[in-house]
């Protein structure tokens, strides 16, 4: 050892130096490296980390019930599934669609839509495919995902609106997902929100909506949630009491099904506009909607001749006949042009400029004044009133009392009636207004033209003495502290009626039903009810020859408008039936509406619902009879 | 036999170095594989009984005079080679390759053991001749190490393969092979890279290399390991998210954590104070064993020692550098740490001999 260490040694140890260098230098490369990412990048991947492993969930909030006047449920929510697909954690969007589709029973076609719909949204946020699942989808999707084969798939619990099925189904509206130009418009909404898209869920959205909450749980690699983080719950949406009295509505709802027709009905309390009941008929099942409504379902209800989506009521506009006669008597009245004794002489037809006037009843009422042309709805009498007041002053009357006006009810998309002033025709047909046009007029015809809702405010009015109440629906909000009374909004006009003036009309209007007039079949002993039939032509005689056989319903349609009783009216209304051939179907139809109403009102039973109306089916104009054109009672 | 002397000059502070990896392995085990939805997981149980065997391992190859090893190690490879045989034949398939053979407690992986029967055969081969070894010796010495890697590769197991190229290249350099042959030898495998690449490399293979160069274009598929296993480092920052606590391992977002992953959980639950405790181990092992090497008392000593290190060593850089996301993903256990019983127990075996090596440089 002593000696000069051998060569080879010598090699041994300094190739193990050139070793031990090498691989100190590497480590400590590798320290560098772990440094750099540890240290100098370490906010980058913590927050990379946290991606991965955190999620914020949203947490769907309820929308608010709705209640009765009385406190009953009407619209409430209830527990679904809705399936979607959370993109951030898909591989292969293709894949995914493919599979789920087939594990939901769905087309391919329809779910690659709805993702393509939502491919400019965050990857993040969760694109709903289907939003009321079926138990049999939601175990075959839940199966699926622990085997790890949709792991970007989610099942999560929804709220979904219940309607009490075709009820009313155009004042509660519709839910659905927000449209993109809305998302655009308000920073509150967030693709794939549902909000109100009709009715009471569109005007009142902003109180039904509550607001969604949230929660940030941490998910493993698969996505399965492995604890929450925190949670913020959703609020519910306010609670919302509505005018809507549920037993008038429910009547007003079996009285049109008992009858068989299709039309509108609207009950208000002429004190203050509580709209008490409200219908248009045909209906829809809103449930459709709040379940995200499939393509063909949409197709049917647009392309359906009867328009059911369309709300009559304030949507319709609609020829309102004699009913319109009360507005002409009133204009005479208060501009001093008749009293209530002026007399006619009707003798079944009247010329006026050149042109015969046929009245309804060609046998002639003879000598007769205003409260007995009412009950009789003597065409002769108001073609001469009218002749004698002109048009712009039934204009004038008849607006104060809400016809071809806007009634301010808080429903979307209400359109306004027509009556026709001279003023109107120079406007919008640039033409000059011939006296001859008002005889028409006089009995509601030409161009007058009136929606249901504005019919009931006209009674209303009447029945108030001169107060055109604003029909409204919201009575009362609960947000959680209890309930709040929301004032009726204030009347869109106010007139005093003379009293003495106003009563002939209602004498008149009482005779119509309980005299010898043609709604005898509202009558009510003891509760003074006072209306008017109407029916009017949806075409010209001669129309209807030309038209010659055809599968369009060109029946007449009916009216009914009413108030009771008729010195202390506690309510008033109208009921319209689409193609319903008589004012007095109407007016049967309305007899279980009032009785079903005072019943309630004094604590008896409700009426059962009568099997049958015996309506008059038969439509008199069935055999095309030519004629002048006139009015029918 | 074991001469009570001999017990004096056992490297103890290697020892305890060698222990105390293996403890952070079984901890970072535990750690990864709890999951006390699922109840308790016994893998670091198993790795326990691992480490109980490959200490016994260890003793057996302390117990007997290197030289005992090299003599027989010409025996020991081609039992060896028959084993590989048999395994490729009747081995266990597990996730598509023929690499175990199933025994009652758990399965063998016979390739591990490989590298130690090649490190003693080449120790022995180079050992026996003087001087600078000739072209001849160095073809010999790499059939004797190409002949294992074939069987090895047909498993097919090209990482662990791969591990025995570093255990013939280190005997050859020290051995005092030219580095002119060494430059010669690496201009041949660049220009051998691109035929690889073309014939050699199966697809999954090639698709591993071209998402390290860009791990972005799969970032769902192969390259997810990557991103995920730079993720799960970097958001450990200096003190780790502490025990249990790595976000990335426990949710499994990192695969495979307890085992070739390892060190990825490390940096994530201890950060980079408990990254530099590891190195520095792993380091103070290797150079500590560098040490044997140097203080073996003859040739075949060094030779030994180093064959045995140079796969270890490979294959901790390597296993590093990959749970940083900082190299191709390959399946590559870290050793002393990772899960698994035949890698741990060969490589305790291995640092038998090391120690072996060591203890007896003053023998004759």
């Amino acid at each position: 050892m002593t000696t000069a260490v051998p060569e080879d040694r010598r090699r041994v140890t300094s190739r193990l130096t050139v070793l031990q260098y090498l691989i100190t230098v590497l480590f400590a490369v590798l320290a560098i490296g772990f440094w750099v990412l540890q240290v100098v990048q370490h906010a980058k991947f913590e927050e990379m980390a946290e991606n991965n492993n955190q999620r914020t969930l949203a947490l769907r909030a309820p929308r608010g019930i709705v209640f009765d006047r009385d406190g009953r449920v009407l619209v409430e929510n209830r527990h679904s599934y809705s399936i979607s697909i959370v993109r951030e954690q898909t591989k292969d969007i293709n894949r995914t669609i493919r599979l789920l589709s087939q594990v939901l029973g769905i087309e391919e076609a329809r779910v690659r839509e709805v993702v393509d719909r939502h491919r400019h949204d965050p990857s993040y946020r969760p694109i709903t495919v289907v939003q009321d699942a079926t138990l049999a989808q939601v175990a075959a999707v839940t199966a699926r995902r622990l085997d790890f084969e949709l792991p970007d798939v989610r099942v999560e619990p929804t709220p979904t609106r219940k309607y009490p099925d075709t009820m009313a189904a155009h004042l509660f509206g519709y839910v659905g997902e927000v449209s993109d130009k809305d998302v655009a418009e308000d920073d509150d909404l967030h693709s794939g929100d549902i909000v109100g898209q009709s009715g009471i869920e569109k005007v009142y959205n902003a109180l039904l909506k509550g607001e969604d909450g949230a929660k940030r749980v941490v998910v493993n690699s698969v996505g399965r949630e492995i604890r929450t983080l925190e949670e913020d719950p959703p609020t519910e949406g306010k609670r919302l009491q509505l005018t809507i009295d549920y037993d008038v509505q429910k009547a007003i709802e079996d009285g049109f099904r008992v009858a068989g027709f299709n039309g509108a009905a609207v009950v208000l309390d002429p004190a203050n506009g509580d709209v008490l009941g409200f219908t248009s008929r045909p209906s829809y099942d809103p449930n459709a909607f709040a379940a995200g409504i499939d393509r063909a379902t949409w197709a049917s209800l647009n392309t359906d001749d009867l328009r059911p989506l369309q709300d009559r009521a304030i949507q319709g506009r609609y020829s309102p006949g004699s009913t319109f006669k009360m507005a002409v008597a009133l204009a005479g009245l208060e501009e001093g042009i008749i009293t209530p004794d002026f007399h006619a002489f009707c003798q079944g037809h009247a010329n006026f400029y050149g042109h015969e006037f046929a009245c309804w009843n060609k046998k002639g009422h003879g000598s007769i004044d205003l409260r007995r042309a009412i009950e009789q709805s003597c065409d002769v009498y108001f073609y001469t009133v009218a002749n004698m007041v002109g048009v712009d002053k039934i204009n004038k009357w008849a607006t104060l009392l809400g016809l071809g006006v806007k009634s301010g009810i808080d429903l979307p998309n209400e359109v306004q009636g027509l009556v026709p002033s001279t003023e109107w025709k120079r406007e919008k047909m640039h033409e000059k207004w011939y006296a001859g046009e008002t005889i028409s007029v006089g009995i509601g015809q030409g161009a007058v033209s009136v929606t249901p809702i504005s019919m009931a405010v006209y009674m209303a009015t009447l029945a108030n003495g001169g107060t055109r109440v604003t029909p409204h629906l919201l009575k009362a909000v609960d947000d959680g502290t209890g309930w709040k009374p929301v004032p009726p909004p204030p009347p869109q006009s106010k007139i005093d009626i003379d009293p003495d003036k106003l009563q002939a009309i209602r004498d008149g209007l009482w005779l119509v039903v309980n005299g010898g007039g043609t709604g005898g079949r509202a009558r009510l002993p003891g509760y003074d009810v006072s209306g008017k039939t109407g029916s009017s032509q949806v075409i010209s005689n001669q129309g209807r020859i030309a038209a010659g056989r055809t599968k369009k319903d060109l029946r007449d349609n009916g009216w009914f408008v009413f108030f009771a009783p008729r010195d202390h009216p506690l309510v008033a209304g109208v009921v319209f039936l689409e193609h319903g051939i008589h004012g007095g179907n109407a007016a049967a139809v309305t007899h279980h509406i009032l009785d079903t109403f005072f019943a309630k009102k004094e604590g008896r039973p409700l009426p059962q619902v009568p099997a049958d109306f015996h309506l008059i089916y038969t439509d008199p104009f069935a055999h095309l009879t030519a004629g002048p054109p006139g009015g029918r009672n | 036999m074991f001469e009570r002397r001999l017990y004096y000059h056992i490297d103890w502070a290697l020892l305890a170095a060698i222990l105390a990896l293996c403890v952070l392995g079984v901890a970072m085990i535990y750690s990864t594989t709890f999951d006390p939805t699922r109840g308790m997981s016994r893998m670091y149980i198993t790795q326990l009984y691992a480490i109980v065997l490959g200490l016994g391992a260890m003793v057996f190859m302390l117990a007997l005079d290197y030289r005992t090893f090299t003599d027989k190690s010409h025996l020991i490879y081609i039992a060896m080679l028959a084993v590989l045989l048999y395994v490729i034949f009747f081995g266990t398939v597990q996730m598509g390759a023929r690499r175990w053979i199933p025994l009652k407690a758990f399965n063998l992986q016979p390739s591990e053991f490989a590298k130690l029967g090649v490190a003693l055969v080449l120790a022995k081969f180079f050992g026996e001749s003087r001087g600078t070894p000739a072209w001849g010796d160095l073809a010999v010495g790499a059939a004797l190490t190409a002949l294992p890697l074939a069987l090895i590769a047909k498993e097919p197991d090209l990482g662990t393969a791969v591990t025995l190229l570093p255990v013939f290249f280190a005997i050859a350099y020290l051995a005092g092979m030219r580095m002119r042959i060494f430059g010669i030898m690496i201009v041949c495998l660049l220009l051998a890279a691109p035929l690889a690449w073309k014939f050699a490399l199966k697809d999954y293979q090639k698709s591993r290399i071209s998402t390290f160069l860009d791990p972005s274009q799969d970032a769902k598929g192969a390259g997810y390991q990557q991103i995920q296993a730079r993720i799960t480092v970097g958001s450990g920052g200096l003190s780790g998210k502490g025990f249990k606590q790595g976000t990335q391992g426990q949710l499994r977002f990192l695969p495979v954590a307890h085992n070739d992953f390892i060190f990825s959980v490390l940096a994530e639950e201890q950060g980079f104070a408990g990254v530099l405790v590891a190195l520095g181990l792993y380091l103070f092992v290797i150079l500590r064993a560098l040490e044997a090497a140097r203080l073996a008392k003859d040739r075949l000593g060094s030779y030994l020692v180093l064959g045995v290190l140079a796969s270890f060593t490979f294959q901790v850089i390597y296993n590093i550098t990959m749970s940083a996301g900082l190299a191709p993903v390959k399946g590559l256990t870290l050793p002393l740490m990772s899960y698994g019983g035949s890698s741990l127990i060969a490589t305790l075996a291995g640092f038998g001999l090391v120690l072996n090596v060591r203890m007896r440089r003053f023998t004759n």
